[in-house]
Order: C-alpha cells, then structure tokens, then sequence
C-alpha cells in the first residue's frame, strides 16, 4: 500500500501541488488512522492534509478520482465481448477447446488468461508490470510506445507469440482458428495497455510537458515567440509578476516623528521604572513605491513591443501604483486602456492606434519634462523599455540628466545586445550615465531577474 | 506531556453526530477534518467566506470535548505581550518599593559589595516568577490541564512577524520565555485558525496545518442547518426561505448572505410572524440578509421571481 500511496503523491506533485516530505509522512500518518473502508473519508482526508488553498482541493480531489479507478480492462476492451458476435464466439469456443487436445495447447499464462477473457486478473498482471518498469517515471508523450512495449514484454509478450507461432504451424484447423483468436487477442491486449499508459501520461506527465514549454519559452528571445503562445507567456508573466509583487507587498512603518503615543510609550517603559527609553509615535506611514513605465513600441522594437505592453499590462494588473506610458514620438499615457480591455485587446488597440513609426526620444523625454516631472520623486523608480534608436535625432540628455537626479532608481532595458549600442543611431552611451541601471534584456529570464531587482529597491 | 482528552472521538460519524446533537450540522469534510485534528494533534486552518461558521467550528467542539475555549482574536499590531505574556511591571514595583525593608534586613550583616549581591541573587527571581506573570490567551492554552480548543482567529489580520512566532507554539506546543524558560503545553490544545484571505499566509504556517475550506451549504445541508438552529420554523417557510437565500447567492452581489444571515432572517420572519414568504415582507426585512444598500438595489427586480421560485420549492 505505501507504494500506492507513493504513486499517488507522484500523481499530486504531478498536478502541480507542492507536496514536501514532511507532508507525505503526515498525510500517510493520516490515511494510517482514518483506514481504506470509506472512499468518502479517505477523500476527504487527502483533501484536508495535502492542499493548502481551495484551489488545491479540488485539484486533490480531481486527482483522486482519477487515481483510485480501477477499469482498465473494461468490457469494450473484452475481446470476447467487442464484436457484435462476441458472446456467440465464446459459446463456441468451449467446444473447439475440448476437441483439440492433442493439437499444441496455449502454454504461456498471458495466452490462457487471455483465451479465459479473464479481465481482473490482466488488469493485476498489467499493473504488476507496470510497476516494475516505472511507468510511474514517463514524463513525454514520446514516451508512451516505449513504456507500452515494456510493458507488454513483462506481461510475457514473447511466450504469447511463441505461442500464436506454434499454433500457426500444425495443420488442425482448430488451432489455427485458435491461433487467429490469439492474434485478435493480442491486438487488444495491446490496445488496453496503450490505453492505461496513455491514462498514467495524463496524470503523471501534466506538469512536465508543460513546464518544458514554459522552461523553452522563458528562455527563448522575445522577438522569436510566436504568436499561439502569446497565451502561455501571458499567463506566465502573471505568474511571475504575481509571485514577485507578494513577495514585496507594502510594508508599514513606524514614523519616527509627530505625535507621542503616550499610552504606549508609558506602557512599555513600565519596566524602566518610567523612564522613556523607548519611545512610541502615533503616525504610521505605508512604503508605497511608485513605478513609472515608458515602452518604445517604435517599428524598431516591434518585434519585442507586444511582449514588452505584454510585460507591462501584467504589471498593472499586481502593481497599484504605476504609471505607464507608451511612446515612438510622443508620450502617450495607457493605463486607462489597460484598466478598460483585456490584455489582447488593449495590446492591439495601443498598437493600432499608436504603434510604428520611427521613434523619437528626445521629443518623448521632453513630453516627460513636461508632464511628469514634477510626479517624479525620491520615491518613484523610472523603468523606460526602449533600444534608444532615435533615427539620428536630438537625443535631449540634459532630460535625463535631470530623471536621474529627481528619480530613485532609472532602469533601462535594451532588448539589443550591449555590442550593439551605440551602433548606428543607438544613442544608448549617451543615455547610460544617467541611468542607475541599464541592461539587456531580451528573455523573459531577464525580465524576471530585473523585476526582482526592481521591486526589492522599491520595498527596501 | 500527556495527550489524552478525558473525551474521545472515535470515528468520523461520531464526530457529525455529536455535533448535530450541539446544534452543529457539520459536512462529512469536516467532520473528517476534526477527526484527523483530534487524533493527530494537528492544527486545522479554516478558510472560507465570512458567517459559515468558521468560529463556531471551535466553539462547538469545546463544548463537546468539555473543555474551555480560549480565544485569540488577531489583529494588526499583535504581539507577543498581548498573545502570550507580559510582566506585571507595577505590580513588581509595587512590591519592591513594600518590600524595601526586608531587603535591608536581608542584606543587614553582609559585608561589602560582592556579598550582598550573592545575597540578592539568592532571591531575585521571586521577581520573575509566575506570580508576576501576567498569562495572555497562547500562554493560558498551554496550561489548561484538561486541554482546551484553541481559537485564533482572523489571523490573517496579524503581521507577519506574529505569524513566525506562531509557528514555535503550533508545531511544538511550546513557548520560550526568557526569564522563565522554555513553556510546554500540559495538554497539547486543538488549535484551530481562522482566516479571510485578506493577506495569503505564509507556506510555512500553511504547512503546519490541516487546511479546510467551507464553503456555502448547498440546499440540503443549509436546510438541516436551519431546522437545527430555528426549529420553531415551519417546513414550508423554512423551504422557502432556503431556496431564496440560494437564489441570492447566485447573484453578483458586494456581500454576499451566509448562513448566519440566513439564521438571522428565518428568526426575524418567525418574529414578525410570516407564514410564508410575502413580497412585502421581504422587502421591508431584505437588510438583515443583505448587508450594502447597492447589494439591495441590485435585488429589486429579481425579488418577485426569487420568490415564486421558491414558492414552488416548497410545493405550493
């Protein structure tokens, strides 16, 4: 049983349910006490111990379901029972099998049980083996012939066609007819294990597949992604932001300044004998970084654009406040967007109605001169997503002279290579000295690694 | 440490039906969630919606196992000399200023410095001993002798610091005080926490803990409720009521009715005396289920077919 309960916690971690160690030896802990009797319970009892959220549960519970059913050889898989003549074969089968005894009798166990249609005792045979090749272990869909060979070989596929050969050979009619049902049976033998590991794939193998396509997409240039996994992305960078933006959640502090909280201080300095060594305010003040976001989505960057408003609508979506902007000549203000169409929508309307063009950078600092500066304070970090390709124009550093003195933090990301900055008209070596930060970034590995920068500068 | 209850649940129908017998319709998940809890000693989070009977859970199952219920409320700002111990500093004071003769005879003949702090410290820590102890809910929990329900309530309100302390007293039943040392529970206590998800809990505390989610009731199981908590109830109006409250639920709404307010309604309809339920009379009570004015406004127009609906739930 420890084993099934194994398999089962395989089939938890598989689901995407974090399960550690100490959990399993609880939850076996668990099962140990409320016993196997009522599936209801035990259900219940896996629930309660191994998920930690709602969700979870019923992920649980799916799992569950899915797990603890036992129909593999079910009747559609019955050779006997398939054909519409089926129970008229078995009928005349007693009879053939009497008559033929001096004719080469079925000598492995795989061929009687499957001769008998003795479903129960398959399905044990073909669990047996499945155990003792690890099916447990696939993790691709390429893998499933594989495993379903392995399978059959254990179950004694070799003596069965030893077997059908035998029989094939003697002139006695009967057992050739035999040999030809064998042949039959043998097909939907393999059917029925095709079946049951193409049913552990989905149970064991859900996460991998997909963590592989998350793993490639992550790494995986920006520009290079296509548009069927725009979806995947999405979601992915929501988690990714999500996870970041808990993980920084807005800190309270105590101020150090106004008015004493009397009560307090004298409460806590009973133990000094009143002597107010420590001393207690009444403000309290909320850390609330402010994040303000300008995204090129030039003809330039186009390539990368979709990923970077991608980028910057999950970003909105966790982050309360933030600012953002697009622009190619203009600063364009887009939160409104965001806040009123879902992602898709809001990424092709910006791009519509704002997108292509050359990019102009010294006119889009000057617009930021012009209407955000005076927002723009000690608190607030300024990210600009941009290759700072200004189409031989005047790049206006004095702007950025005066963002990176006012600012807390300028990022910049460039989702070209450093080697090629300043190549062409990339004006980025004259952007960088005023920036706290500029870097590559052309991955959503980057863009992860940048976030988490980001916003521990703003928490801290 | 002993673990024993002086009661024992013995199995999980035992459990639902002690429970029905408190007034507690409880689901076969929770039911067996308690079971595990209690034999295990594990502490149970309970998550879900506001008035399912999150608090109730603990204050039931301290009244079957005939043990006390101790209580922490969280909120922000708790800390530990609210939730476990604080000294009886004027207390300390007092009796040290009461005392200040003795302390001179004490020291009466001693010579020189070194002798009379040997003196003293053959005495001090009367100072900080138990009588000066000032026991808070955690610290009053771990000293119940014939075990107690622990009720920690809300404790997503609290800050995360408060959350890491708790995780010494929840897996190890035990609680460090400096002066005193190292606390260990007479009887471990069945700790239930409560929490709205207003702030996600760390995986550290989750990990610690049974995690049950109730959910609202469905019909059934609300009208059991129902007939257990307001058995004055006419069958009829007690249908009635429970398929309108079901329909509610469907809607869009700010606050969405939990059982409590169901509770509440059957009783303020048993008050005014309905015999079934009436347009008008719902109207005038809708604000003791429903809980925000645009909540209310939302359920005008459907107020008339929520009604016939469960009219024709009942059967007439």
């Amino acid at each position: 049983m420890q084993q099934t309960l194994e398999d089962f916690y395989k089939v938890i971690r598989a689901a995407g349910i974090n399960v550690s160690p100490s959990d399993t030896i609880e939850t076996s802990r668990t099962v140990a006490l409320v016993g196997y009797t009522d599936r209801n319970i035990l259900k219940n009892a896996f629930q309660v111990s191994l998920a930690k959220s709602e969700t979870e549960q019923e992920l649980v519970a799916e799992c569950f379901e899915q797990f603890f059913s036992f129909d593999t050889f079910s009747a559609a898989n019955d050779p006997h029972s398939n054909t519409t003549a089926g129970s008229d074969e078995a009928d005349d089968q007693q009879p053939i099998k009497s008559e033929q005894n001096e004719a080469p009798e079925a000598q492995s166990e795989l061929a009687k049980m499957l001769m008998e249609g003795d479903t129960a005792s398959l399905a044990t045979e073909m669990k047996k083996a499945a155990r003792e090749v690890g099916l447990t272990d696939i993790w691709f869909f390429t893998q499933k012939s594989l495993y379903a060979q392995k399978i059959m070989q254990k179950m004694g596929l070799r003596d069965l066609q030893n077997d059908i050969a035998a029989m094939g050979k003697g002139d006695c009619p009967s057992s050739i007819a035999q040999a030809g049902e064998l042949r039959n049976a043998k097909e939907y033998l393999a059917e029925s294990v095709k079946d049951f590991v193409e049913q552990q794939l989905s149970m064991y193998g859900r996460n991998a597949t997909r963590n592989l396509r998350e793993d490639h997409l992550k790494s995986s240039k920006l520009s290079n992604i296509e548009q069927r996994d725009f979806h995947v992305m999405h979601d992915l960078v929501r988690k990714m932001a999500k996870r970041l933006s808990t993980q920084y959640s807005k800190k309270k502090k105590q101020d150090k300044r106004g008015q004493l909280d009397f009560r307090k201080t004298l409460r806590r300095n009973v133990a000094y004998d009143g002597v107010m060594f420590e001393t207690y305010w009444k403000t309290k003040y909320i850390d609330k970084p402010r994040l303000l976001v300008m995204c090129d989505i030039s003809g330039s960057v186009q390539a990368y654009a979709r990923f970077l408003l991608l980028f910057l609508h999950s970003l909105n979506d966790v982050m309360q406040r933030i600012d953002s902007y697009v622009f190619t000549g203009n600063l364009i203000p887009v939160k409104d967007i965001f806040e009123k169409y879902p992602v898709e929508q809001a990424i092709d309307k910006i791009m519509a109605d704002h997108g292509m063009g050359g990019s102009d950078y010294g006119t889009t600092l000057l617009d930021l001169d012009d209407q955000c500066m005076d927002d723009i304070d000690n608190k607030t970090t300024v990210l600009i997503l941009g290759d700072a390709r200004n189409n031989f124009l005047a790049p206006r550093t004095e702007v950025m002279q005066t963002l990176h003195l006012r600012a807390k933090r300028v990022i910049w990301l460039n989702p070209e290579p450093t080697t090629f900055w300043n190549a062409g008209d990339s004006v980025m070596y004259k952007y960088r000295p005023y920036c706290h930060m500029a870097k590559t970034c052309n991955t959503l590995d980057h863009l992860e690694r940048m976030l988490d920068d980001l916003l521990k500068a703003a928490t801290s | 440490m002993k673990e024993l209850y002086k009661d024992k649940f013995t199995s999980v129908d035992d459990i639902q039906q002690r429970f029905e017998s408190a007034k507690y319709i409880c689901s076969e998940q929770i039911a067996t969630c308690v079971y595990i809890a209690h034999n295990l000693q594990k502490p149970v989070m309970v998550e879900g919606p506001a008035g399912v009977g999150k608090t109730e859970l603990a204050k039931t199952t301290a009244q079957i196992l005939d043990v006390p219920l101790v209580r922490l409320q969280c909120y922000e700002g708790l800390d530990e000399s609210k939730a476990l111990y604080e000294w009886k500093y004027a207390k300390q004071l007092l009796y040290t200023q009461l005392l200040k003769d003795k302390l001179s005879e004490l020291l009466e003949g001693s010579t020189g410095l070194e002798q009379s702090m040997e003196r003293i410290h053959s005495h001090d820590d009367l100072f900080f001993s138990e009588t000066f102890l000032e026991p808070r809910p955690l610290y009053k929990a771990l000293h119940e002798e014939l075990g107690c329900v622990l009720l920690i309530d809300e404790v997503d309100k609290s800050d995360p610091e408060f959350e890491a302390f708790l995780l010494e007293v929840l897996s190890e039943f035990q609680v460090t005080i400096p002066e005193l040392g190292t606390i260990k529970a007479k009887i471990k206590p069945l700790v239930f926490l409560t929490s709205n998800n207003s702030r996600e809990l760390s995986d550290a505390l989750k990990r610690r803990c049974l995690h049950l989610y109730v959910p609202y009731p469905d019909e059934k199981l609300e009208s059991r409720i129902l007939s257990s908590r307001v058995p004055e109830l006419s069958d009829t109006l007690r249908k009635e009521v429970v398929s309108f409250v079901q329909q509610v639920r469907e809607l869009d709404l700010k606050k969405v009715p939990s059982i409590s307010e169901t509770i509440d309604w059957a009783k303020t309809l048993l008050l005014l005396h309905s015999e079934q339920l009436e347009p008008g009379m719902v109207k005038q009570t809708l604000n003791v289920l429903l809980k925000f004015e645009t909540d209310i406004d939302a359920m005008g127009d459907h107020m008339r077919t929520f009604i016939n609906k469960a009219h024709k739930r009942s059967g007439r």
